[in-house]
C-alpha cells in the first residue's frame, strides 16, 4: 500500500509522532449522488469541486476556531464530517464538543491499523438525538496513537485516554477495540475482554499483522 | 435398533426357548407357589353364601353359573379392587392420562398447530404411551454430591403422596372411597400440606443451584396458598356441619354449593391452580429462568413418576372441587324407574332347561347392586332407583364434572404468562385471605339467618 | 466471612473468582439456558435482587470484520447478512448503500421501491420471531406460537421473490438481484392484510394480558436522559420518548417519498419496549401497501457493474433504520477491490450497555422481562 491511504499523507514530510494529517482539500471525495430523490445524474461532475456545505462549516468552524492547532478538518460533506485531532488533545476537544454543541452521543468508534504509518487511527462517530436540525449530522473526531511491532495489550506506548466520561456509550466499544486492536484506553474502568474467548493468546485480531488463515 | 437378529440359527432359537422354559418353570414351582400360598394364608378371604371362599374354591364357582356373580361380586367390593382399581389407582390414573392428551391436543389447537400426530392411527393417541416407554429407557443421571436416599426417595413419596390423596376422594353413592374417614377434609388437608415438604427435599437435596431457587419458590407458592386453600373450604363446612366427605355431598342433593358460595369456590379455583404449579403459576418450573426449576436434576423415569404424581394431585383437587362445590355425585338420574315388582322380586333367569337359577335385581346390573337378599333402595325426586343404578349414574355424572373443572384448569397455559414471585406472595398472603374470609362471614351469616345449615329453611 | 473483592480490571482475564459469600450468589445465566440467547450474563443476587449483572458476549463472534477486509466488495455481501438471518436485507441495506456511494453507481427508481418492500418484509419478519421468544421468556407459550405462525405468511412471501426464507442475499450494489415475479402484488397484498388482521389481535391477548402487563409495566425504567446518554437506538429510544426514526430524519432509497410515522411511548418501561415493535409492525404495512402502489411498474432492477468494482479512495458511513434500531456500516477504502476496513456498527451492540446499567436494583423475576426487552440480538452484537 503506497500513497492509496484514507487520508492522503502530507506530501513531503514522513509521519512524526501525531501530526494530523493535513488534508488538502483537493483530496478527492467519494462522488455520490445527494440521499434525497433527485433524478440520478449521468456522469458526475469531473474537475469541479462541490461546494462546502454551510451549515456543517458552521459548527466545525466552532471547533477550528477553539482548537486552532491541534484540530484539523478532514473532510466536509454533506451529513458528514470529520475532524483530526491530536491525541493530547482528545479529551479537551471531546468535552468542548460535548458541552457547546448538540452532539451527545457517540454511535460508533471504529479502529483502524495502519502499519506503515505505525499508527492505529481511532474514529468516533458522534450524533445527537436532542436537537432535530443537527438529527442527519454524524460527525467523525479521528485521532492517532503510536503503534509498536509486539504489543503487549496494556503495557506499551498505544495508550489514549478514554472517552467515557464525556460519552458514556463507548464503554462496550472501547472494550472492544482494546481486545481487537490492543489500544489501552487509561480512565477507563474495565479493559477487559468482551467478544474474544477467555484464553486468547494470538496478536489482536484486527491489526493487518494478523492474517486470516487461507487468504 | 438396527441389527436385532442378526443370524437365525434354528438350533440357537430351540435353545433359547428351551431355556426360557426351564427357568420359568423352576422359579415359578420353586418361588411362586409357595409365595401364593403364603400371601393367601394372611390374605382376608370373603366369605359368600356361609362359604369361607378360597382360591380352590374361587376357582371352581368360576365354571358354576349360579355363583359366577356373587363370586365376581365379591371381588368387586374387596379392599384390593378399591385401592387398585377403582375409584383409587386405576380410575385416577386412566383420567390422569387422559388429561394429558387433551391438554396436549387442547393447547395445540388453541395456539394454531396440530399436537401430537403420529404415535397412533387416530390423531396421536398413543403419543403417552410412547413417551412413558421413552422415559424408562432413559437412563436415570444422579449428581455427584447429591444426597442419594433422598433424592431417589423424593418421586416416590411425590407419588405415594398424590395417592394418598386421591384415596380420600368418594367417587359414587354407596360408600366408593379408599378411606372413609369421618374428617375426611381434615386429612385432605393434612396431605395437601405434606407436598411442599417433598419438593423442598428433592430441590435440596439434588445439590445444584437451579433446582435450590426452584425449590425455594415452590416452597414460598404452596405455603401461601395454603392459608386461603384452608379457609375457603371451611365456608362449606360451616354450612353443612360435617367434615366427612361423602356427607358434604349427600347434603348437596337439590342445589350444589357454589350458588351460596361464588366467592370460595373461586378462591379455591386460584388456590388449587398454585398447588398444582399450573401456567400461571408455574413458578417453580419456570423454564426460561430458572431450566426446570426443582425438577432439574430428575431424568428418566424419576420425572415420569413426579408428572404422574403431578397429574393424579390434578385430578384429586379437581374432584375435591366437584365434591365440595358442584354437588359430586348429584344429578338425575339417566336410568329409568323401574317396576317394584321387579326390584323386589327380581327378574328369574332360567337355565337351558327353563328352571329359574338366579334372579337379578335389575337387569343387566347384577355387579352393582348389594346382596340380593337386602335390596337397597333408594328414594330420589320420589322415584324409586337401585343402588346399582344410582351408582352408574353417580360415577357419570362425577366424570362429567370434573372432566368440566378439569377442563378450566388447562384453559389458562394458553393464555396466561407466568406470574412473578412478589406478585404471587401479594396474592396469597393479602387478597386471597381476604376474600376468604368474607366467604367465612356469608356462611356464618346464611347459617346464623336460619336460612341453610342443621335446623335451616333449606 | 472475609469480603474482598477482587476489581474485575486485576482479574486474569475470563476467570471469575468467587468469593465465597453468606449473601450474594453468582448464577450464570449462560449460553446453554433457555432464558439467555446466544450470551452469557453473570449475575449476582441477594436473595430476589440483582446486585450486579455482567454481560458476556462473544459466544457467536464470527469475525465479520476481519473477513470482510480479505473479500471483495460482492463477495462480502453473503457473509455480512449472517448476522441477522432474518433481517438480512436491512444489515445489507448500509452496506450496499455505502458501496453504491464508494464506487458510484445509480440505481433505478424500480430497485428502489423492490429494496423498500424487502426491507420492511423483513423488518416485520424480524419482530415477529422476537416476540416470540419474548414470550417464551415470560412463560406464554401461546405468545411464542402465533407470531412464529403468522411469520410464515411473510416468510412465503420472501421466499417467492428470493429463493430463500432466510439469509436472502438479495441486495447488491446497484439494486437488487433479482425482479420480483409476475403476479407479486396482488400476492403480497392480500397476505399483508391478512397478516395485519392478525396482528390486531395481539393487542387483546398480549398487551392487554393483566399478567403480562404487570410483570413488565414499571420494569427496568430507562428515563429519556439516560436513553440519550447511553447511546441507545431503536425501540428502546423510542419508548423512552424520543422521537428519532431515521427513515423519517435521514430518509434513504425511497422513504421521503412515502409516509412514515414513528412510533413514541414516554413511559420507557419494558412494557413500552415491547410495544413499540408492534406498532412498528403496523406502520410496516401501511408502508408496503403505499410502495406496492407507487412502484413503477418497468424499470431496470440492476445497474450493470463492472467485474470486481473498485473503491474511491475514502470512507463512508451510512445508517438505516433496521428491525431493531440504527445499523450502520463504515467503510474505509484505498482503492482497491476490497474494503480497507469495515464496521459494522449494530443497534443491539449499542444497546447493550443498557442491561447492566439497568438489571442492578431488578429482580431476579425481571431479568427475562427486562433483557429480552432491550431488542438485543445475541448474533447481531457479536458479529
Amino acid at each position: 500500500m503506497s500513497t492509496a491511504e484514507i487520508t492522503p499523507p502530507p506530501k513531503a514530510t514522513p509521519p512524526k509522532a501525531t501530526p494530523p494529517k493535513a488534508t488538502p482539500p483537493k483530496a478527492t471525495p467519494p462522488k455520490a449522488t445527494p440521499p434525497k430523490a433527485t433524478p440520478p445524474k449521468a456522469t458526475p461532475p469531473e474537475k469541479i469541486e462541490p461546494p462546502v456545505p454551510a451549515f456543517e462549516k458552521s459548527y466545525i468552524d466552532q471547533i477550528t476556531n477553539k482548537f486552532t492547532d491541534d484540530v484539523e478538518v478532514g473532510y466536509i460533506k454533506e451529513n458528514r464530517t470529520r475532524i483530526n485531532v491530536k491525541k493530547e488533545k482528545i479529551i479537551d476537544v471531546a468535552k468542548f464538543i460535548k458541552d457547546n454543541t448538540p452532539f451527545d452521543h457517540a454511535e460508533s468508534v471504529t479502529g483502524v491499523d495502519f502499519p506503515e504509518d505505525k499508527e492505529i487511527g481511532l474514529i468516533y462517530h458522534l450524533g445527537s438525538y436532542t436537537d432535530s436540525t443537527y438529527s442527519k449530522q454524524v460527525l467523525a473526531l479521528a485521532t492517532r496513537v503510536p503503534r509498536e511491532e509486539n504489543p503487549n495489550p496494556g503495557n506499551d506506548s498505544t495508550k489514549l485516554p478514554s472517552l467515557r466520561d464525556m460519552f458514556y456509550s463507548v464503554e462496550f466499544h472501547e472494550r472492544e477495540i482494546f481486545e481487537m486492536l490492543g489500544v489501552y484506553f487509561e480512565g477507563h474502568p474495565d479493559n477487559r475482554r468482551l467478544l474474544l474467548p477467555e484464553d486468547w493468546a494470538d496478536l489482536p485480531p484486527l491489526r493487518k499483522d494478523f492474517k486470516n488463515k487461507g487468504r | 435398533m438396527s441389527v436385532i437378529a442378526p443370524k437365525f440359527r434354528l438350533g440357537y432359537f430351540l435353545k433359547a426357548i428351551f431355556d426360557n422354559a426351564f427357568w420359568i418353570l423352576t422359579l415359578v414351582t420353586l418361588a411362586g407357589i409357595p409365595a401364593i400360598q403364603i400371601a393367601l394364608f394372611f390374605a382376608p378371604l370373603p366369605v359368600i353364601d356361609g362359604q369361607l371362599l378360597t382360591a380352590f374354591l374361587a376357582f371352581t364357582w368360576l365354571f358354576n353359573p349360579t355363583m359366577q356373580i356373587p363370586l365376581i361380586k365379591a371381588l368387586l367390593y374387596s379392599d384390593l379392587f378399591r385401592i387398585a382399581a377403582f375409584p383409587g389407582f386405576g380410575f385416577a390414573a386412566l383420567i390422569a392420562a387422559g388429561t394429558i392428551f387433551v391438554e396436549r391436543k387442547m393447547l395445540a389447537k388453541l395456539q394454531l398447530r396440530v399436537g401430537p400426530f403420529y404415535c397412533g392411527k387416530i390423531e396421536g393417541i398413543l403419543q403417552l404411551a410412547g413417551d412413558g416407554l421413552k422415559l424408562i429407557s432413559k437412563e436415570i443421571i444422579i449428581p455427584a454430591k447429591a444426597d442419594k436416599p433422598l433424592f431417589w426417595a423424593a418421586p416416590v413419596l411425590f407419588v405415594g403422596t398424590a395417592a394418598a390423596f386421591v384415596a380420600l376422594i368418594p367417587v359414587a353413592p354407596g360408600g366408593w372411597v379408599v378411606a372413609d374417614l369421618d374428617v375426611g377434609l381434615l386429612a385432605v388437608f393434612a396431605v395437601i400440606g405434606f407436598f411442599p415438604i417433598i419438593t423442598i427435599l428433592s430441590a435440596w437435596s439434588a445439590n445444584s443451584k437451579y433446582p435450590f431457587i426452584g425449590g425455594i419458590r415452590a416452597l414460598h407458592q404452596m405455603v401461601s396458598f395454603e392459608i386461603p386453600l384452608i379457609l375457603s373450604l371451611l365456608g362449606v363446612v360451616i354450612l353443612t356441619g360435617t367434615l366427612n366427605l361423602s356427607e358434604i355431598v349427600e347434603s348437596q342433593s337439590s342445589f350444589p354449593w357454589i350458588i351460596f358460595m361464588p366467592i370460595g369456590a373461586i378462591v379455591f379455583f386460584t388456590t388449587m391452580l398454585a398447588e398444582l404449579e399450573r401456567i400461571p403459576f408455574d413458578l417453580p418450573e419456570a423454564e426460561s429462568e430458572i431450566v426446570a426449576g426443582w425438577l432439574t436434576e430428575f431424568s428418566g423415569m424419576m420425572y415420569g413418576l413426579v408428572q404422574l404424581g403431578s397429574y393424579l394431585k390434578l385430578y384429586a383437587f379437581a374432584a375435591l372441587f366437584v365434591i365440595i362445590f358442584l354437588g359430586g355425585w348429584t344429578g338425575p338420574v339417566f336410568w329409568p324407574p323401574l317396576d317394584t315388582e321387579l326390584i323386589t322380586e327380581g327378574i328369574p333367569i332360567p337355565n337351558y332347561m327353563g328352571d329359574p337359577i338366579l334372579t337379578v335385581a335389575t337387569p343387566g346390573l347384577p355387579l352393582f347392586d348389594k346382596d340380593p337378599n337386602e335390596w337397597v333402595m333408594q328414594e330420589q325426586g320420589g322415584l324409586v332407583y337401585t343402588s346399582g343404578q344410582l351408582l352408574i349414574s353417580g360415577v357419570i355424572w362425577f366424570v362429567l364434572k370434573t372432566v368440566g373443572v378439569i377442563f378450566f384448569i388447562l384453559l389458562p397455559r394458553g393464555v396466561f404468562p407466568r406470574i412473578r414471585l412478589d406478585m404471587l406472595l401479594t396474592l396469597g398472603w393479602y387478597k386471597l385471605i381476604g376474600l376468604s374470609f368474607v366467604n367465612i362471614f356469608i356462611a356464618l351469616g346464611l347459617v346464623y339467618a336460619g336460612v341453610i345449615g342443621p335446623g335451616g329453611i333449606l | 466471612m472475609a469480603e474482598q473483592v477482587i476489581p474485575t480490571n486485576q482479574m486474569p482475564p475470563g476467570l471469575q473468582v468467587e468469593n465465597v459469600d453468606d449473601r450474594i450468589m453468582t448464577l450464570n445465566v449462560g449460553p446453554q439456558h433457555p432464558g439467555s440467547g446466544h450470551m452469557r450474563i453473570i449475575v449476582k443476587i441477594d436473595g430476589d435482587y440483582i446486585v450486579d449483572a455482567d454481560p458476556d458476549p462473544g459466544y457467536v463472534h464470527r469475525g465479520e470484520e476481519k473477513m470482510a477486509e480479505s473479500r471483495n466488495y460482492i463477495t462480502n455481501i453473503p457473509h455480512l447478512e449472517r448476522p441477522v438471518i432474518h433481517d438480512s436485507c436491512n444489515i445489507l441495506y448500509p452496506y450496499v448503500l455505502g458501496v453504491e456511494e464508494l464506487v458510484g453507481i445509480e440505481v433505478s427508481e424500480r430497485a428502489k421501491y423492490v429494496r423498500v418492500i424487502a426491507a420492511e418484509l423483513n423488518r416485520c419478519i424480524y419482530i415477529q420471531y422476537w416476540l416470540a421468544i419474548y414470550g417464551i421468556f415470560l412463560g406464554h407459550s401461546t405468545m411464542f406460537m402465533w407470531p412464529a405462525g403468522d411469520r410464515e405468511l411473510l416468510i412465503d412471501l420472501m421466499e417467492k421473490i428470493t429463493g430463500a426464507r432466510v439469509t436472502h442475499a438479495y441486495f447488491i450494489p446497484g439494486g437488487v438481484r433479482n425482479d420480483i415475479p409476475a403476479n407479486f402484488e396482488d400476492v403480497c397484498l392480500r397476505q399483508v392484510n391478512y397478516f395485519e388482521k392478525r396482528i390486531k389481535e395481539y393487542a387483546d391477548i398480549f398487551y392487554d394480558n393483566p399478567i403480562l402487563k404487570a410483570r413488565t409495566e414499571d420494569t427496568g425504567v430507562l428515563s429519556r436522559e439516560d436513553a440519550i446518554r447511553l447511546g441507545t437506538t431503536g425501540s428502546v429510544l423510542r419508548a423512552s420518548g424520543v422521537d428519532y426514526d431515521l427513515r423519517i430524519k435521514e430518509p434513504y432509497d425511497v422513504y421521503d417519498e412515502l409516509d412514515v410515522h414513528t412510533n413514541v411511548l414516554k413511559s420507557g418501561d419494558s412494557y413500552a419496549r415491547s410495544k413499540i415493535p408492534w406498532l412498528d409492525m403496523l406502520e410496516s404495512c401501511n408502508i408496503i401497501r403505499q410502495a406496492l402502489e407507487k412502484m413503477p411498474k418497468s424499470g431496470s432492477i440492476r445497474t450493470k457493474l463492472k467485474p470486481n468494482p473498485k473503491g474511491q479512495i475514502g470512507e463512508v458511513y451510512r445508517r438505516v433504520e433496521s428491525g431493531r434500531g440504527s445499523a450502520g456500516c463504515h467503510i474505509i477504502s484505498d482503492g482497491k477491490i476490497e474494503p480497507y476496513r469495515l464496521k459494522l456498527s449494530v443497534s443491539s451492540f449499542r444497546n447493550l450497555i443498557a442491561l447492566p446499567y439497568l438489571l442492578k436494583g431488578e429482580k431476579l423475576g425481571n431479568m427475562p422481562a427486562v433483557y429480552w426487552s432491550l431488542n438485543y440480538w445475541p448474533v447481531e452484537a457479536d458479529r
